[in-house]
């Protein structure tokens, strides 16, 4: 923030590049969680899909489903769990088909 | 929106894209979401964002538009200015729902709500977000118009335990 200001009173512009060019302030947007595979377990999904707000997460099998669309980015499963939950640094996630943004996520830590 | 079948409908595609391609003009609609959305969509008009520069501009009119930005789950209420505002569009015209109540996210259950905005318009591109930020509401506009790719394609939401950190694609 400091340094955006600065720099915009150097050059006197602050409009963004984007999308010519990428934004650094997107580094630090809130951004979905990206599971790790092989630390998910099935027990660690069912809780993941318990504590869910907006019900984006639900397993079917040894697949974790993930519907990024319904993903409201709080946090809470990359709190619960975070030896299997990361962030996924994506924010450019708009899309023309619906059925894009539903993720099949493997589970292979097991039961 | 599903990938082009024939040329002739490719041929369309590129047409419509060319017509949006300079100016478009979008009228948002709230159906009922708690306006943080709405916060995000005005920011797009600030000196930083500023997208009157990439040709897209706000109206007020629903007949002057030709994208609809729609926030929101759908309040039951508020169908029939819903389908009103979409009717008296000209087309072509493009439908983007915006946030994770548009798309089903917060309110799939509730009684007084359809939960997604595709259950009453046809949705044309989904920004995901909660609140989507503008620079993902830039991008989302960009996916609608046909100027930028859509990139959720090739993410797969999945870390390689080796790999610290990297998206890896599928």
């Amino acid at each position: 923030m400091t340094l955006w200001f600065l720099r915009g009173l150097r050059r006197g512009v602050v409009t963004t590049r984007y999308p010519a060019r990428p934004d650094a302030s997107a580094r630090n947007l809130p951004t979905p969680p990206a599971f790790r595979p092989r630390a998910l377990t099935r027990q660690t999904a069912d809780q993941l899909t318990s504590i869910c707000p907006s019900g984006a997460l639900s397993r079917d099998g040894d697949v974790l489903r993930y519907d990024v669309g319904r993903c409201t980015a709080c946090g809470r499963c990359a709190a619960q769990a975070p030896h299997a939950v990361a962030t996924s640094g994506a924010w450019e996630l708009a899309a023309r088909d619906r059925s894009v943004l539903i993720k099949t996520i493997p589970i292979r830590g097991g039961a | 929106m599903t990938e082009p079948v024939t040329t002739e409908e490719k041929q369309l595609r590129d047409t419509i894209a060319r017509q949006f391609g300079r100016s478009l003009h979008i009228r948002t609609l709230d159906t009922g979401s708690c306006a943080v959305c709405e916060q995000e969509i005005r920011l797009l008009a600030a000196p930083h964002y500023d997208l009157h520069r990439l040709g897209f501009f706000f109206t007020p009119a629903p007949r002057h538009a030709d994208l609809l930005l729609v926030t929101g789950p759908m309040i039951r209420a508020f169908e029939v200015a819903a389908r009103k505002t979409y009717d008296a569009m000209p087309g072509p015209k493009v439908v983007v729902a915006t946030g994770a109540c548009a798309l089903g996210g917060v309110y799939p259950q509730d009684p007084f709500t359809y939960g997604t905005v595709d259950a009453v318009l046809p949705v044309d591109v989904w920004i995901p977000g909660c609140p989507p930020s503008p620079l993902a509401l830039l991008h989302g506009l960009g996916v609608a118009v046909g100027r930028l790719a859509e990139k959720v394609r090739e993410v797969s939401f999945t870390v390689d335990d080796d790999s610290e950190r990297s998206v890896s694609s599928p």
